[in-house]
């Protein structure tokens, strides 16, 4: 399964990466919303290629936002295959429930641990026995 | 509200150390006070509207090297000034987002800010709230929180 | 490792006369790591020198803080899944069958540290049962430390982002500070209370459902089976049981039978094994 890892900052792309690839998914990374739609629409919308199943997203990005993001993503039928995870520093309640009105179907606030990551995942049925299921 | 204090800074602290640069619990950060903290690099994001004012994280550039080859999982050997920009830069961003949620409602965090040459910024109209003074790796590290004097406009508030 | 052979014997020794836990050699390393912030509080450097004073100089309180710091079991909302998966898809459905003359279901959470577990239930119950249902979480244990945490009911970030939804996190959560506290709705239907269960119980029940994960794997056979049998005494003839994921009541206590729920194990009692009437309720049980 392909997953987006979505942060303008290279650390934490790296972290996540790291956490994802471990279990097995395969991984397409961007700086910024606006990089992470352009590569849908390319690649997916118009490419016929294959839908990420997970999205991992930043809140805070230059160009276009996490929050924006996901709402741009949830707006798009063809994308519904899509699961969306923000991963950010945003922790205020209101704000996480904004994210999740918006469309979010997790949320991961930083710092996390990789167990964080990886417990959700199983528990939105996206991995199982500690690998891609 | 009340300010965020010491002790908030050590929880913050702690969880972040615990989650990306002590995974064993083996090298946490120390709380110990400096006379004279180190502040070859130092990272801040500016907070914005209920509250204003300024998350710093400042370091020697061994912690500094140490922070990016934890995160980035490199070798220290093999750190570079942009590897220590990003991860410092990130360390501000998440230490910053966590001090932001403790402010009143609604505040906004810019992109960090990173300098390595052992100057940290310049800013005007500001008093300290509260620092962290930490060892970390037998290196010194320091947060601190600032909170703006002036409005917008330059008056004092 | 500084403990020497004669300092993990005793140490052994206290916790298994006071929590039946069994520490078999090998198990070095655990003593050592869980003593050793007892042994800097006590303002020692060695976790070896703070077992020699413990030995020379008993206080039933540090000796207390020692079984604590052995017994205390990690735990996270929602951990495995799969049970309280279960609990919607197979056990309620099963219960709100059953139960609608009286329209209450009572949950005991055994061994549950810092409280993850019984608020879990809580929520799951909350967010399941129909309107007009009550229900009642106990959550027992050994540690008055984790007691006092669990009764707090408040968590750190690092805490809520394991296992818990982010829409089951603002729905029965408030943020305090830098933690996190459960809401007053979902507390009032939790209850705390201290029960060491190498010991015999206090009446209490009878329970619909009851949560006894992880902890049974560190008691001996016997013990485990005087465990079980105790607990029969306060499940429901047609009451559910759940215990650990690699954990099972196969070849300790015949008076269980296995229940594939799901991608998971549950027990319940034979009907050979039933009591004739369940042990009867003091106060909440």
């Amino acid at each position: 399964m392909l997953t987006m890892v979505i942060d303008d900052s290279r650390a934490m792309r790296l972290i996540l990466k790291r956490i994802v690839a471990q279990l097995g998914f395969d991984v397409v990374e961007a700086g910024d919303g606006r990089q992470a739609m352009d590569y849908l629409e390319a690649n997916v919308l118009e490419g016929g290629g294959e839908i990420p199943g997970l999205a991992l997203v930043d809140w805070n990005m230059p160009e276009m936002n996490g929050l924006e993001f996901v709402t741009a993503v949830r707006a798009e039928p063809r994308l519904r295959g899509m699961t969306l995870m923000m991963v950010t520093t945003e922790s205020e309640q209101s704000q996480i429930v904004r994210a999740l009105a918006s469309g979010a179907h997790e949320y991961v606030i930083k710092p996390f641990t990789p167990d964080a990551i990886i417990d959700k995942l199983a528990l939105l049925g996206l991995v199982s026995n500690g690998v891609a299921a | 509200m009340t300010n965020p204090t010491e002790d908030d800074l050590k929880v913050i602290a702690d969880q972040v150390w615990s989650s990306y640069l002590d995974l064993d619990g083996a090298s946490p950060l120390i709380p110990h006070p400096h006379d004279k903290p180190v502040a070859d690099v130092t990272a801040s994001v500016s907070v914005t509207g209920a509250w204003r004012g300024h998350v710093l994280v400042s370091c020697s550039e061994q912690a500094a090297k140490n922070v990016a080859a934890a995160l980035l999982s490199i070798d220290f050997e093999e750190v570079v000034e942009e590897d220590v920009a990003d991860a410092l830069g990130e360390l501000a961003n998440i230490i910053g987002g966590n001090v932001k949620s403790l402010l009143p409602e609604p505040c906004a965090l810019s992109l960090p800010h990173v300098h390595v040459d052992g100057s940290n910024g310049r800013y005007p109209s500001v008093t300290e709230v509260c620092h962290l003074d930490g060892t970390w790796l037998a290196e010194s590290v320091t947060v601190t929180v600032l909170e703006s004097t002036a409005d917008l406009a330059g008056a004092p508030v | 490792m500084t403990l020497t052979a004669q300092e993990f014997a005793f140490i052994s020794g206290l916790v298994r006369r006071d929590a039946a836990i069994v520490l078999e050699a090998g198990k070095e390393y655990l003593v050592e790591a869980r003593l050793l912030p007892l042994a800097r509080q006590s303002g020692l450097p060695t976790v070896s020198e703070f077992v020699n004073r413990a030995q020379q100089r008993p206080e039933p309180e540090m000796h207390a803080k020692i079984v604590d710091a052995l017994t205390t079991n990690e735990t996270s909302f929602f951990r495995d899944g799969e049970p309280f998966k279960q609990l919607v898809d197979t056990v309620l459905p099963d219960l709100l069958a059953r139960r609608a003359a009286t329209r209450t279901i009572k949950i005991w959470s055994a061994a549950s540290s810092s409280g993850q577990e019984p608020y879990t239930l809580a929520m799951v119950l909350q967010d399941s049962l129909p309107a007009g249902w009550t229900f009642d979480i106990l959550g027992t244990d050994i540690s008055t430390e984790m007691l006092t945490r669990a009764e707090a009911g408040q968590y750190t970030q690092l805490e809520v982002n394991r296992g818990l939804p982010a829409p089951l996190l603002v729905k029965h959560f408030e943020r305090n500070g830098a933690h996190w506290k459960v809401t007053p709705t979902l507390r009032a239907n939790v209850s705390f209370r201290r029960l060491n269960l190498a010991a015999p119980f206090p009446p209490m029940g009878p329970f619909d459902i009851v949560f006894i994960r992880n902890v049974l794997i560190y008691f001996d056979v016997q013990t485990k089976r005087t465990v079980l049998q105790r607990v029969a005494g306060t499940l429901r003839p047609d009451g559910w049981l759940f215990l650990g994921s690699a954990e099972t009541t196969i070849g300790i206590d015949d008076r269980y039978e296995r229940v594939v729920a799901g991608r998971t194990s549950a027990y319940k009692l034979r009907a050979s094994a039933r009591a004739a009437t369940p042990v009867s309720a003091v106060g909440k049980g």
